[in-house]
C-alpha cells in the first residue's frame, strides 16, 4: 500500500506546533501562542498567515484598551486536515 | 522553535506536547462561590431572623442582594473573557452552565411568592448539579463533597416549614460554596496565580 502524503501545510515544526496548541482550545492569543511555542514574533506571523490563507485558522484582529489584540481560532475546515494528518501520520508509524 | 523537518515520530511527540500545555492550566473560579456564598449565607440568615424574632413585614428583603450578585458576576465575567489569552473549552462550557442555573435560581426565587416561599429545597438542588459538573469539570473534590450535602440538606428542607428552610439553606452554601471557595483561593495562591 503506497503511503499518503503529509499535509506540507501541517508537516512543519511550528505550524504544527500552532495547530495542535489551537487544537485543543476554544481561542488563543497571538502571545499565548508565541510564549507556548517559543518562537520569534515574525516568524510566527509568518506561519499564522500561512495557515489563516489555508482556511485552516481565522484571525481576529483588535484592540484590549489600546493594545492590539490577536486572537487566532481553528475552523472546521482545519480541524479536518489536522485529524487527516494525524491517520496519515499513523500509517508511517504503524508497522 | 525553529522550522525544521519533522520525522513522523517527532510530529507525534510534537502534538502530544501542546495539547498537554494547553490542557495544563488551573483556573481559580473562587470569586464567585465566596461572592455567592456570602451573599446567601447573609440573605438567608436575615430572612430567618427577620422572620422569627422581629414583625418586619418583608423578611425577605436580604435576597435583593442577589440581584448586585448577579450585575457583580456579570462585569467579573465579561472582563475575565476579553482577557483571557486563551479560552478552554471548559471554561465556556463552565459559563454557560452557571447561566443557566442561575436563570433558574432567579426564576424560582421570584417567583416564590407563588408557592408559599417553599423554594429553597429546588434551589439547593440546582446548586447541588451546578457544584457536582463544576467540581468534576476542575478534578476538584471539594466541590463534588459539596454536591452531597446539597442534596442531603435538599431531602431535609422538603421535610421542614419554609422558615426553617432558611438555616439549611445557609449552611448549604457554607459547606458547597465558601468552603471549595476559600480552598480553592488557597491553591490558586499556591499555584502562583
Amino acid at each position: 500500500m503506497a503511503f499518503k502524503a503529509l499535509d506540507p501545510l501541517l508537516h512543519s515544526q511550528l505550524r504544527l506546533a500552532v495547530m495542535s496548541l489551537l487544537i485543543s482550545v476554544e481561542s488563543a492569543d497571538f502571545v499565548y501562542i508565541k510564549e507556548q511555542t517559543k518562537a520569534t514574533a515574525g516568524n510566527l506571523s509568518v506561519q499564522i498567515d500561512k495557515l489563516s490563507n489555508a482556511g485552516y485558522i481565522t484571525v481576529n484582529k483588535g484592540y484590549e484598551g489600546k493594545k492590539p489584540k490577536t486572537t487566532c481560532k481553528v475552523t472546521s475546515k482545519g480541524v479536518d486536515a489536522f485529524e487527516a494528518y494525524v491517520k496519515t501520520l499513523q500509517q508511517y508509524i504503524k508497522p | 522553535m525553529e522550522d525544521k523537518e519533522l520525522t513522523p515520530e517527532e510530529s507525534l511527540s510534537l502534538i502530544n506536547n501542546m495539547i498537554g500545555k494547553a490542557r495544563k492550566r488551573y483556573t481559580d473560579n473562587s470569586f464567585y462561590f465566596l461572592l455567592w456564598g456570602w451573599i446567601v449565607t447573609v440573605a438567608s440568615l436575615a430572612h430567618f431572623t427577620l422572620a422569627m424574632y422581629t414583625n418586619f413585614e418583608h423578611p425577605y428583603v436580604g435576597w435583593s442582594l442577589t440581584i448586585i450578585g448577579a450585575v457583580a458576576s456579570a462585569i467579573r465575567g465579561s472582563k475575565q473573557r476579553s482577557s483571557a489569552v486563551v479560552k478552554g473549552y471548559t471554561d465556556k462550557m463552565y459559563g454557560w452552565l452557571w447561566m443557566c442555573l442561575g436563570l433558574a435560581m432567579f426564576t424560582i426565587i421570584f417567583n416564590g411568592h407563588l408557592i408559599n416561599w417553599n423554594t429553597v429545597p429546588f434551589v439547593l438542588l440546582f446548586a447541588g448539579v451546578g457544584t457536582a459538573v463544576s467540581g468534576a469539570m476542575m478534578g476538584f473534590k471539594p466541590l463534588q463533597f459539596g454536591a452531597i450535602a446539597f442534596w442531603v440538606l435538599a431531602v431535609i428542607a422538603f421535610r421542614m416549614p419554609d422558615i426553617y428552610q432558611m438555616l439549611l439553606m445557609a449552611l448549604g452554601v457554607i459547606i458547597g460554596y465558601l468552603l471549595p471557595g476559600y480552598i480553592m483561593k488557597a491553591n490558586a495562591k499556591k499555584h502562583g496565580i
